[in-house]
């Protein structure tokens, strides 16, 4: 029932970049595209999970006073393994996200994970949370990319979606857009919340 | 504290060389496919093959440089029902910005069946006009045997104008890939 619980808490209740607000950098940068978005999440998720689970199963051996240095050298080791297996078998993708999967090291989400909760719980919670975290990322970078592409672009995964004198709004793809974007769904996202609480 | 910390990052390495060791011919292939195939297939377009000229690429020796150490050239063949009937290689000169890497096709005859530039660091707008098909089409079915030359110089090829340089670089980037066509050719058959 934990387990259950530790998963599912990351789809909504503690969704990373709306709920915890972690892991903007790539949220913001990389969302011009659901494709992108999508790529960046999995990525993400790949390294989360694993790091996750290495870092629970090490959390007795890995002193205190160096646990960070720790942490960062198992994420870091995760995101090259993704980074090089892009590289041999995504490479149009690899081009796209470029400097943004290097940058996983940094994602304070991953890190926030590992010290957060894999370092104080046994193997299953730390594997649940991080893949319900890792998917909750994932979905959210595709929602927030497929509202950019969409608005900004007329596009959805590349195909046209909207009607053909649709003029898009450049503005969404580019660096504000994003910005815009994402406060507008926090905003609905406490207002749905708020909506819920004085109902219960 | 040392010890474990030692361990981790040592385990690390470890994983990485190796996942670095089983990506890295896979990895390659990428590389061409996407960043050289480009240029190779357009340079090539003007021949009819039917094989793909990144799977059959090969190397030649063309000797030795300056310090001693080997110098090689892959080649991409192009081939129809098994013969080869071109092919393209890479070449490079030195521009106004910098090298300026092109990409060269040649049929069997020595003529160019080709040229597309793959990387350059010259000024936009100036130099970077290199790369447009009013200056590159003008080396397709040339024949480099004896050298080529800008018009300014007294040969055939009109630089792109304001860039002298760019130009002289891509010249001689085919001049260099010319000479040594007679060793390529003779690998081929």
């Amino acid at each position: 029932m934990r387990v259950v619980n530790e998963f599912t808490k990351g789809l909504w209740r503690e969704i990373p970049p709306f709920r915890l607000v972690l892991g903007l950098c790539p949220v913001l940068a990389v969302t011009t595209a659901a494709k992108n978005g999508m790529a960046m999440g999995l990525a993400t998720t790949f390294v989360l999970v694993c790091s996750n689970v290495l870092v629970s199963l090490l959390r007795n051996v890995i002193p205190r006073k160096v646990r960070i240095a720790a942490f960062i050298v198992v994420i870091a080791s995760f995101v090259v393994i993704v980074e090089l297996m892009m590289q041999a078998y995504y490479y149009p993708m690899y081009k796209i996200l470029g400097l943004f999967i290097p940058l996983i090291v940094v994602n304070c989400l991953i890190l926030g994970r590992a010290e957060a909760f894999a370092s104080k719980n046994p193997l299953l919670p730390s594997l649940a949370d991080g893949l319900g975290m890792g998917i909750g990322f994932t979905l959210s970078l595709t929602f927030l990319g497929a509202v950019r592409e969409i608005v900004g672009n007329g596009t959805l995964f590349g195909m046209s979606v909207m009607w053909s004198s649709y003029e898009p709004f450049s503005v969404m793809v580019k660096a504000p857009g994003a910005f815009l974007c994402l406060g507008v769904i926090l905003g609905l996202m406490n207002w749905v919340s708020t909506l819920q609480r004085r109902r219960g | 504290m040392v010890i474990v910390l030692a361990l981790i990052c040592g385990c690390s390495g470890l994983v990485l060389s190796f996942t670095n060791q089983v990506t890295l011919e896979q990895r390659e292939n990428q590389l061409l496919t996407y960043v050289q195939g480009p240029s190779i297939q357009s340079v090539l377009s003007g021949r009819e093959f039917d094989n793909d000229p990144i799977q059959d690429r090969f190397t030649v020796a063309l000797g030795e440089d300056d310090q001693g150490d080997p110098v090689e050239l892959t080649v991409f063949p192009a081939k129809k029902g098994g013969e080869t009937v071109a092919m393209a290689y890479a070449s490079s000169g030195v521009g106004y910005g910098g090298e300026i890497d092109v990409m060269v096709g040649f049929d069997l005859e020595g003529d160019l069946t080709g040229l597309s530039i793959m990387t350059h660091a010259e000024t936009p707008g100036l130099g970077a006009r290199i790369e447009e098909p009013s200056f590159t089409e003008q080396f397709r079915g040339l024949e480099v045997r004896k050298g080529v030359q800008l018009s300014q110089d007294g040969g055939e090829i009109d630089g792109v104008s304001g860039a002298s340089l760019s130009s002289k670089g891509v010249v001689s980037a085919i001049n260099k890939a010319a000479d040594v066509f007679p060793k390529v050719k003779e690998e081929v058959s």
